[in-house]
């Protein structure tokens, strides 16, 4: 579905990401592991189109990526829930979900969307009309992955959603980031600090060190080898 | 008490018609973070596009005219954008650029309407231009009650616009945070497109709604910018709500100014108080905008 190949991207001449090569199969489940710094959110910023790469391509479903804009690479199906957020605080919960489902083939199925949020989220369903700013960081983590699915992903990029979370906050993101991927076969990327959570519910893994490509492995496998895991993953796992 | 509301009422009706220029002049600073220089001269515009309607023969009154000057300066202003202001958008080190771009396309349209009218003053002058009707003891002119109303429709369908459409939703979302809009698929050079049109539509509908008492120049505009831009950031820049607040204020002090002090210097208790605020708020009465320019 998605085929990343010796992709380069960096800031102002500093390189963060040095030939990448990454790929995500339809219905996949992805994790993106790896210390502060790595090139994770930039490797997810490239494939959404707001950091531009310096070389290497992109492609999805066979598409040059990197020809469409980034708000196109919305409408073909990819969705970015952003590190830190990023929910629109003076706008109430529900036009944060109407947002969410901008996308054009998302637009008429904005009931439909809402139902399945609220199952994955029910505490949402009773803030509707709250402003994004008045929720707590968790809420406003909900918010933000439950505007992700409002769109009706086919590719949907979590980035660090546990992130600045109290531990308990953290675990509802994950139970619901669970019931999501039971009910939607949409594929996924997700990034995350929790390596042990993220490969729980992931088929795969990534682990970037230095913006490269380190490790390639399945969930499983780096569940079983502790001194795999220890050796890539540190003492999270 | 009565001489005070009969300056209280000019000043709060003129007020909706700053309010309508500086609210174009805020959307467009909010939605973009472009400072519009030329922004009074699409007022300068409007107004002689009014004039030209109702002087030229035709003889069209300027609030009928008004939905049609709403269209045509939508349609100049999404090119105008499209033209130029999309090259200037975005990095820092484009405020430089932003600003003498919108100042030399203000300069550009005061002379070409020199050029082509001179800078004889011209006055638009419907029937009920000096007309007016006594509430009590306190005179209302029918210009500027229209002017005024006129204002108050243009407001709320700027707020339903913004409020309760998928297009204005989309130019909220960019303006709060054009990295998030993107991720929700909204074409942000789009909203800016849109939000620049609306913007410079709403001035130059503000424009037309002064020329039955504003006599019109090609250096108009130096009048009104600097209320334009005082309602601006006295309500708080990047609040649209702030400017149309900041728009009447300014209106009121300048009016009821003269109760005490001559006209001439009622700019002095528009800075004054303009200055007090900024003190005690330093982002305006409703400010979202922490950094400055």
């Amino acid at each position: 579905m998605l085929e990343i190949s010796d992709l380069s991207a960096g800031y102002d001449g500093i390189p963060a990401l040095r030939s990448v090569d990454f790929r995500v199969g339809s219905r996949e489940h992805v994790a993106v592991l790896g210390p502060n710094g790595a090139g994770k959110t930039t490797l997810l910023k490239a494939i959404s189109g707001t950091v531009v790469p310096d070389s290497g391509s992109i492609s999805f479903d066979g598409q040059d990526l990197l020809a469409h804009a980034p708000h196109k690479r919305v409408e073909d199906g990819i969705v970015h829930v952003p590190q830190g957020r990023m929910i629109f605080a003076s706008m109430t919960v529900a036009d944060n979900l109407r947002l969410g489902s901008h996308r054009r083939a998302a637009q008429n199925r904005y009931d439909e969307r809402r139902d399945l949020v609220f199952e994955i989220f029910p505490a949402l369903a009773e803030m509707l009309n709250r402003d994004g700013g008045a929720l707590s960081g968790g809420q406003q983590q909900m918010l933000a992955v439950a505007r992700g699915v409002m769109a009706c992903p086919r590719l949907l990029m979590l980035d660090e959603p546990s992130m600045g979370l109290a531990p308990r906050a953290a675990d509802d993101i994950f139970e619901g980031v669970t019931r999501l991927m039971q009910s939607e076969t949409t594929a996924m990327i997700v990034v995350e600090q929790r390596a042990h959570q993220a490969l729980e519910v992931c088929d795969r893994a990534y682990v970037l060190e230095s913006g490269e490509v380190s490790l390639e492995a399945t969930s499983r496998e780096l569940l079983a080898d502790e001194r795999l895991a220890a050796a890539y993953l540190g003492s999270e796992l | 008490m009565t001489e005070f509301l009969q300056f209280l009422v000019p000043g709060i009706l003129i007020g909706g018609v700053y309010a309508l220029l500086a609210s174009g002049l805020g959307l467009i600073f909010g939605v973009m973070r472009v400072v519009n220089f030329a922004q009074a001269d699409f007022m300068m515009l409007a107004m002689y596009l009014s004039w030209a309607l109702f002087a030229g023969g035709i003889g069209m009154d300027p609030f009928v005219a008004m939905p049609g000057i709403f269209a045509v300066f939508l349609l100049l202003g999404m090119a105008i954008h499209w033209l130029f202001i999309r090259f200037v958008i975005g990095r820092h080190e484009n405020h430089d650029a932003q600003v003498i771009l919108t100042l030399g396309l203000g300069l550009i349209f005061q002379n070409l309407i020199l050029i082509r009218y001179s800078s004889e003053p011209r006055v638009v002058a419907p029937s009920y231009a000096n007309t007016g009707d006594f509430i009590g003891d306190i005179f209302i002119s029918r210009a500027r009650l229209y002017a005024f109303l006129l204002s108050l429709l243009v407001a709320a369908l700027l707020f339903l616009f913004l409020n309760r459409t998928g297009t204005g939703r989309a130019i909220r979302a960019a303006s709060e945070n054009w990295e998030a809009a993107t991720y929700m698929g909204i074409n942000i050079d789009r909203t800016n497109r849109i939000a620049f049109g609306v913007g410079v539509a709403l001035t130059a509908v503000g424009g037309a709604a002064l020329v039955t008492f504003q006599s019109i120049t090609p250096f108009v505009g130096l009048r009104f910018v600097v209320v334009m831009f005082a309602a601006v950031v006295l309500g708080g820049l990047g609040s649209v709500s702030g400017a149309f607040v900041g728009g009447v204020l300014i209106g009121i002090i300048q009016s009821v100014s003269q109760v005490w002090t001559s006209a001439a210097v009622k700019n002095v208790w528009v800075f004054a108080l303009f200055l007090l605020i900024l003190y005690v708020r330093p982002n305006g009465l409703f400010g979202k905008v922490q950094r400055a320019i």
